[in-house]
């Protein structure tokens, strides 16, 4: 007697996967396997549809591009910054803030609201406010102060927008963080109490090794929004002044439609892909290396 | 050293009082069983001796030291939970060591005083391994390695066995008494089972709403429970309660049936007779106390529970010889051992009997 429990599991797995395969396939797949041709293409808006194969140029193009390089450096400098930034500081806040918000969980969504923000409009507030002519805090700073400071002028445009992506995501973090703070049995805090721990040692011995995997995954996950970031830098600073704030996002974009060099672009694109597919690759073979440590 | 001492303690949360003026002493190396059903207060008074919850009233001193505001530390006590509470991210070595590695002890030292707790618990194959990879009983013998390595003045255990099985758990009840008589350290113990109580402690103290009921040695408390909660709670099957009235000089009636002698201490009227199932005794119908039919029986193996049902006196639990040979539905006649029945007074304390000289 056959009956459907019978069957070998495996031809029931290819059975049930076989729609979401061909979503991704149609979806995904089709998008990747045309960007790749783009990418070794000399192609133009005029040529889209007969793409001609120019073999790695457009990689070399990419590769030669000084443009290329400080963007890179930009966003890779810019994502870890505000991942470190973010998680210390909503780390600490999720810790300090832990016994105000169990009271009164409402503050939680005030919290929140940050995130609430589309990042673009973010941006504009901030362009509104830092403008060096017309804005308040400049107006202030040098009515009050004396102070003449130029927040988005060439040596301080980068920390300004760390500031401001910072402000915008701390949240984030805090939020991850006081979830997996309140998920700390108390038990174990009370037995940590009981072996003679002080305040300073359940923080560093216990409550953080517990907290240790969301703290990576807060960081990764950061680091990854930080590295791609768009809206609110092109709104608040564009790419200037002069090119300094041109996240990878930003030049693959100005490539792409102020420069029309879809090739190159696409390229740029590709690359951005296999790195960060080798970077999750390689934090993907520690963590399972270290899974034998954490719980 | 190790004693503990209560003073009029209390634990106020808002308005509620879980703990009313409590005292209790207990003596160095003794070994205290508090006990109670669920709410009584029980875990919230171990956690205020551990320091966990702070005593809002009245004292508590450890060595005659006044530690009723110290913080857990300073009392150097330690305790196992009732869920282990083991370091998830330490292995089994660095649980145990955990403890000294904070009192700065050279690593040396911690690690010869955790192999020889390891060793006494036979711990010493797992001191490598991590919490998640050891079973239930072995996590409770980590948890109580980790208090032994401290070398603490009292050990405080918070229903250590209640997450374990019925065969593990009466083997770490003999563990657990057995590192009693080898260590010779005090010892509170809570629990709401009475066996674990009766088996383990030099004294059970009774618990409710927050309130000591009684408290001495398992045979007192037995045989001379203070009032009717001390006496339903410790035993097990649960005594029977008997409504009565003094009929004469050392007569008491049982509620229209039989009368009973019983010389009395004092002129009190008791209202109820407590009688334990196994001093019940199932004869003929016109020849006991009272009489009832029999509406279920319980074979355990060594004897059997037979219920009896009396219109008057309700379902009497008596413990019969295994291969009693009453039937469901039959009539029966119930003889009670006077010599060993209790009797309470309308309050539901103890009326004391005159010595049987």
């Amino acid at each position: 007697m056959t009956t459907l429990s019978q069957r070998s599991p495996s031809s029931e797995f290819r059975l049930l996967a076989t729609p979401l395969v061909l979503f991704l396939l149609v979806f995904l797949g089709f998008p990747a396997i045309v960007n790749l041709i783009y990418s070794i293409s000399d192609v133009s808006f005029e040529t889209l549809r007969q793409p001609r194969i120019s073999g790695l140029s457009n990689f070399a193009a990419v590769w030669n591009d000084s443009a290329f390089w400080q963007a890179s450096w930009f966003s890779l400098r810019f994502g870890a910054l505000t991942a470190v930034l973010e998680c210390a500081l909503g780390l600490f806040l999720a810790i300090f803030l832990s016994p105000l918000i169990e009271k009164r969980s409402w503050l939680m969504a005030i919290l929140m609201l940050p995130l609430m923000v589309a990042p673009a409009l973010v941006g504009l507030m901030y362009r509104l406010v830092l403008h060096e002519f017309a804005g308040p805090v400049p107006y202030y700073l040098w009515t009050w102060f004396g102070a003449s400071f130029s927040f988005l002028g060439p040596t301080s445009a980068f920390w300004t927008l760390i500031v401001v992506e910072t402000l915008q995501w701390t949240p984030f973090a805090l939020l991850l963080f006081y979830m997996a703070y309140q998920a700390i049995p108390s038990e174990i805090v009370e037995a940590s109490a009981m072996d003679g721990a002080k305040r300073w040692h359940k923080l560093w011995y216990i409550e953080l090794p517990l907290m240790a995997p969301t703290i990576v995954v807060a960081l990764l996950i950061r680091f990854i929004d930080g590295f791609r970031v768009f809206d609110n830098v092109y709104v608040l600073t564009g790419s200037g002044p002069g090119g300094s704030t041109a996240s990878l996002s930003i030049y693959i974009y100005e490539a792409f439609f102020k420069q029309g060099a879809i090739g190159k672009a696409v390229a740029a694109s590709v690359i951005l892909f296999v790195a960060s597919f080798a970077v999750l690759y390689g934090l993907n073979h520690i963590a399972s290396r270290r899974k034998g440590a954490v719980k | 050293m190790g004693t503990i001492s209560l003073r009029k303690a209390g634990k106020q949360y808002g308005t509620s009082e879980i703990i009313r003026d409590l005292d209790l002493e207990i003596a160095d190396g003794e070994f205290v069983v508090i006990v109670g059903p669920s709410g009584c207060g029980k875990s919230t008074l171990l956690r205020m001796i551990a320091g966990l919850e702070q005593t809002t009233s009245g004292k508590l001193l450890i060595d005659g030291r006044d530690v009723t505001t110290a913080p857990p530390v300073e009392r150097k006590l330690a305790m196992v939970f009732q869920s282990y509470a083991l370091y998830p991210h330490m292995t089994v070595r660095q649980n145990m060591g955990f403890g000294l590695k904070l009192t700065k002890l050279s690593a040396d030292r911690i690690k010869a005083k955790v192999d020889a707790a390891a060793d006494t618990l036979k711990l010493t194959p797992l001191l490598d391994r991590y919490p998640r990879e050891l079973s239930g009983g072995q996590r409770q013998r980590v948890a109580i390695g980790r208090a032994i390595v401290r070398e603490p003045v009292g050990f405080l255990f918070d229903e250590p066995l209640s997450n374990l099985d019925a065969a593990l758990r009466v083997d770490m009840r003999l563990e657990i008494a057995k590192l009693h008589r080898a260590l010779g350290a005090t010892m509170i113990y809570v629990t709401h089972d009475q066996v674990e109580a009766m088996t383990l402690a030099d004294r059970i103290v009774v618990l409710k709403d927050g309130r000591v009921m009684q408290q001495g040695t398992p045979h007192e408390l037995y045989e001379t429970p203070a009032n009717l909660f001390v006496a339903q709670f410790i035993g097990s099957p649960k005594m029977n309660v008997l409504p009565c009235s003094r009929s004469g000089e050392g007569r008491l009636d049982l509620s229209g049936e039989g009368a009973i002698e019983l010389p009395l201490a004092s002129e009190a009227a008791p209202v109820q007779i407590g009688a334990r199932p196994e001093h019940l005794f199932l004869v003929a119908p016109e020849s006991g106390h009272c009489r009832g039919t029999v509406e279920a029986s319980e074979y355990l193996g060594g004897n059997t529970s037979v219920f009896v049902r009396n219109p008057r006196l309700g379902l009497i639990n008596v413990s019969a010889v295994a291969d009693s040979p009453f039937r469901i539905g039959e009539a029966v006649g119930i003889r009670i051992d006077g010599a060993r029945a209790s009797l309470f007074g309308a309050d539901g304390s103890a009326i004391a009997r005159r010595q049987a000289a």
